[in-house]
């Protein structure tokens, strides 16, 4: 699934999130900026988490060696 | 950046904004205005009596009474519980009763209850103390009756006919006599029958044997029943003694013996008749007196719970009185003596409500004249106040935990919410762990109409006030444990195959050279192939270290980006130019660049040593790269980075102490003289302040506070960066940890073919994941992301010196009491 695809993803998941809490909790613009920036600073800690360890696994340098005899 | 200044302002960035007022309220509708206001909840009243003792102040007597009333509940409490009658809250059907009546019901009340537990008391001691008596007649007349054993066995048994069962009197009288003449030959021996505690026995004894040179015969038993000491009220094992002796002198010592160990001596009558006579008679006293105790018992109860249904709305009602005067107190009388002044905070969109208030206060008390409510300038700094809600309320309390916001200062708890329970999460990444921690959120989430209303202990009263924390942290948890790829330490193909498989068909060389990387990187999270394999922990830590980095850096990014909205704010231009600027251009030149390095080395997998490049970046910016180079450049990229670092340094060091003073000396040119104070300057304001702003400018202070600063940024840069490392550690730790349960618990128990060895097997891994895992790890890592949260995040702009906004509110009250 490649990494832009998936980042392409999470970005879609943000918005969906966004426009999610601006509908059901609308409650002045204020506010809602306040949730648009939980929803923004929580996509943003998922997709880096996920990055982080995609990108680790690209071309890693070490392979599982099983252990066991 | 003029995106930002067209969006509206975010709620919780910063705080509400207040202003300072002042009330002038007619004596007549003080009192009134005052309750309203209190329910209100939105002033904050400042303390204009400061100097004055709590005696010199206005309403002294006010709030004497009602201490004085609050006593007399706390008696009535004290008295209910002690009773333990329960009493049924009434709804507040009765109307709303006047101060002075209440004071005068109490009063009523109070003394009627002190009376009924003297009467009570004085009842209990009489009724111990016959009890006690007819104790000492039971068993020192069998005492007595066993010493004349020199009687013929007949003469013993018609003993025991005429005390054990109902004989005619008369007869019986004239029996005994016969049998005492023939023991009265040692008329001179006299006894003392009482009653001791057990515990004194023996030393009474031997007292009594060293006071009378052993001239004496003890005999005891025991009370058989354990009795309520007429002193204490507690029940003790006691003794019946008889003391046999001859002579007046030994009386005198003995009774006086008694006294001192605290024995009651009660006459027992030598003849047997005489003896049940008087049991009878003791016993019907006895009754008599059980009656009364307990229709007296009935009475103060009766009382108590009528007391009781009413108590708690009185106990309010007083305390809100009590408040009120204590707030009426910090007002001031101005110089007609007709009206008060007062001065507080209050927020800036409460004041139509305060306006609103006040009006019906006047109305409500007929008053004549209106109260004047407007604003005023002040010097002192405004105290902050956040509008939360239960979700918001319990992250608020985390950040005010490590200090109050400055006053429109920028709020980390907008970004605490979602980084506070990410960073737990990293640390304690497991799903399954996480969906136990959900499951009691959700616990706590759907109850909590009920759990509110209940007195919970310290730590329940924790658990769920941090409820929606608590949520979050599972939550993230569960995601971070998908990534991880743990389930108890298990790993699952979720996601699809693994990208590892062996060489070949055999398997052959899968424990020597390992398996190798047929597909893809595993879409999602770490590749299940990895746990138990023999290189899983340097892979694994090598990713979790780099994850911590680079976390670090953003995070500390973040903050840094804060203070530059804060200075924005402020219109501060110098910290932008002479402090934001040159922050983010050392931290990213050398921590930046290093998550910059990881990327590179991830994408491109080069063999480089990362190490080796940042060590040597600094010792030898020229030297070869070798075989660590990773992009065509990159030694030059190098020295320019470690220019830049090495210019940003004095760029935060020297120039804003420079420029403040001499804007200082620009501002105030020529201003030799103070001003004076002109009419239209409140009374009440303090000058003061202001005056000593003029000439404070202390160079040294105010270099020495920037070089501090520096410092403490240029070595807290190495110092944070390298303390995001335990995002690693902790979660290593919890992995392993939830390995060794997993494998020498579980599957070890689950090995063996007994059922009952696997039931305790589960037992025991259930208890060490519940506690070891679930409570003590989360703890931990509650802490840690506490911390990095604290240090780590918010020394980067967060000043914390503010005061928090305490509103005379009578819910706020009712909190602090608890």
């Amino acid at each position: 699934m490649g990494f832009w695809v998936t980042t392409l993803i999470f970005l879609l998941a943000g918005v969906v999130g966004s426009l999610f809490s601006l509908l059901c909790c609308n409650r002045g613009p204020s506010t809602n900026l306040f949730h648009l920036t939980l929803v923004i600073t929580a996509t943003v800690c998922c997709w880096m988490m996920w990055a982080i360890v995609y990108l680790a696994q690209l071309k890693p340098l070490i392979n599982p060696i099983l252990s066991g005899e | 950046m003029g995106v930002f200044d067209r969006l509206p302002p975010m709620d919780h960035l910063r705080s509400e904004k207040m202003c300072f007022v002042q009330l002038i309220i007619p004596a007549e509708s003080a009192r009134l205005a005052v309750t309203y206001l209190g329910e209100l909840g939105l002033l904050q009243f400042k303390d204009l009596n400061d100097d004055k003792s709590p005696f010199q102040r206005i309403f002294v007597n006010q709030v004497k009474r009602c201490a004085e009333m609050s006593r007399k509940l706390r008696f009535f409490s004290d008295q209910i519980n002690k009773a333990g009658v329960k009493s049924s809250v009434r709804p507040a059907m009765q109307p709303d009763i006047d101060l002075e009546e209440l004071e005068a019901k109490l009063g009523e009340h109070e003394h009627d209850l002190l009376e009924m537990n003297t009467n009570s008391e004085k009842l209990l001691q009489t009724y111990n103390e016959l009890l006690e008596f007819k104790l000492v007649l039971s068993k020192a007349g069998g005492i007595l009756a066993s010493s004349h054993n020199h009687a013929a066995p007949a003469e013993r048994e018609l003993d025991e006919n005429i005390f054990d069962k109902e004989m005619d009197d008369g007869n019986a009288y004239l029996l005994e006599q016969g049998i005492h003449l023939g023991v009265s030959e040692n008329s001179g021996v006299k006894f003392v029958s009482g009653i001791i505690l057990k515990s004194k026995a023996m030393a009474f004894e031997r007292m009594l044997f060293r006071a009378t040179r052993g001239n004496m015969f003890f005999n005891q038993a025991p009370a058989g029943e354990p009795v309520t000491g007429p002193i204490s009220g507690e029940e003790v094992e006691k003794t019946v003694f008889v003391v046999f002796f001859s002579g007046d002198q030994a009386k005198a010592k003995i009774l006086k013996i008694c006294d001192s160990f605290g024995a009651s001596c009660y006459p027992v009558p030598e003849e047997m008749v005489k003896q049940r006579q008087i049991f009878r008679e003791v016993s019907a006293r006895l009754a008599d007196l059980e009656a009364t105790l307990d229709a007296g018992i009935q009475h103060r109860n009766k009382a108590l719970e009528s007391v009781g249904s009413q108590l708690w709305r009185w106990i309010i009602m007083v305390k809100k009185e009590k408040a009120v005067y204590d707030t009426l107190n910090m007002l001031n009388f101005d110089v007609t003596k007709k009206c008060l002044v007062g001065e507080g905070w209050c927020p800036i969109f409460a004041k139509s409500q305060i306006k609103d208030v006040l009006q019906r206060a006047t109305l409500h008390s007929n008053s004549q004249v209106g109260i004047i409510f407007h604003e005023m300038d002040t010097i002192d700094s405004p105290p902050t106040y956040f509008r939360t809600d239960k979700f918001t309320n319990a992250f608020q309390e985390i950040v005010d935990a490590y200090g109050i916001a400055r006053y429109e200062e920028a709020n980390p708890a907008v970004y605490s919410v979602i980084t506070f329970p990410f960073l737990f999460a990293v640390m304690f990444g497991d799903w399954g762990h996480g969906i136990c921690l959900l499951l009691g959120a959700c616990v706590l989430i759907l109850r909590e109409k009920k759990l509110s209303s209940q007195k919970l202990g310290s730590f329940m009263e924790m658990a769920f006030g941090g409820r929606y924390v608590i949520l979050l942290m599972a939550l993230f948890s569960i995601y971070c444990g998908l990534i991880y790829n743990e389930f108890f330490s298990v790993p699952f193909h979720i996601f699809g195959k693994s990208a590892y498989e062996c060489r070949e068909k055999t398997c052959s060389d899968a424990h020597t050279a390992g398996l190798i990387k047929v597909r893809d990187a595993y879409p999602f999270g770490v590749d299940p192939s990895w746990r138990g394999s023999r290189s899983e922990l340097p892979f694994l830590n090598s990713l979790k270290m780099k994850m911590s980095i680079l976390m670090g850096v953003t995070q500390m990014n973040l903050g840094i980006v804060l203070s530059y909205f804060d200075a924005k704010f402020h219109g501060n231009a110098l910290d932008i130019r002479y402090q934001f600027i040159p922050q983010m251009i050392f931290l990213n030149s050398l921590f930046g660049y290093l998550a910059l390095l990881i990327l590179i080395k991830w994408c491109t997998g080069s063999q480089a040593d990362l190490y080796h490049v940042m060590i040597y970046m600094f010792l030898d910016p020229a030297g070869d790269l070798g075989e660590n180079q990773l992009f065509w450049g990159q030694k030059e990229l190098q020295i320019l980075l470690l220019l830049m670092a090495i210019v940003a340094v004095p760029w935060m060091l020297f120039p804003k102490p420079f420029i403040l003073k001499k804007l200082h000396k620009e501002r105030f040119q020529g201003h030799t003289y103070r001003f004076l104070g002109t009419s239209e300057m409140d009374p009440d304001s303090e000058p003061d302040s202001a005056r000593s702003r003029h000439d404070d400018f202390n160079f040294t202070e105010v270099f020495v506070h920037q070089m501090i600063h520096s410092i403490e940024f240029v070595l807290g840069a190495v110092s944070n960066t390298a303390s995001y490392l335990r995002l690693w550690a902790l979660s290593l730790a919890h992995s392993e940890l939830s390995t060794v349960f997993y494998e020498k618990l579980l599957l070890l128990a689950w090995g063996y073919d007994s059922f009952v060895v696997k039931l305790v097997g589960l037992l025991v891994f259930a208890f060490a994941t519940a506690f070891i895992l679930l409570m003590m790890e989360s703890l931990s890592a509650f802490l840690h992301a506490l911390r990095l949260h604290w240090v780590e995040f918010m020394n980067k702009f967060y000043h914390g010196d503010g005061y928090k906004f305490k509103p005379f509110s009578f819910a706020l009250l009712a909190d602090d009491e608890d």
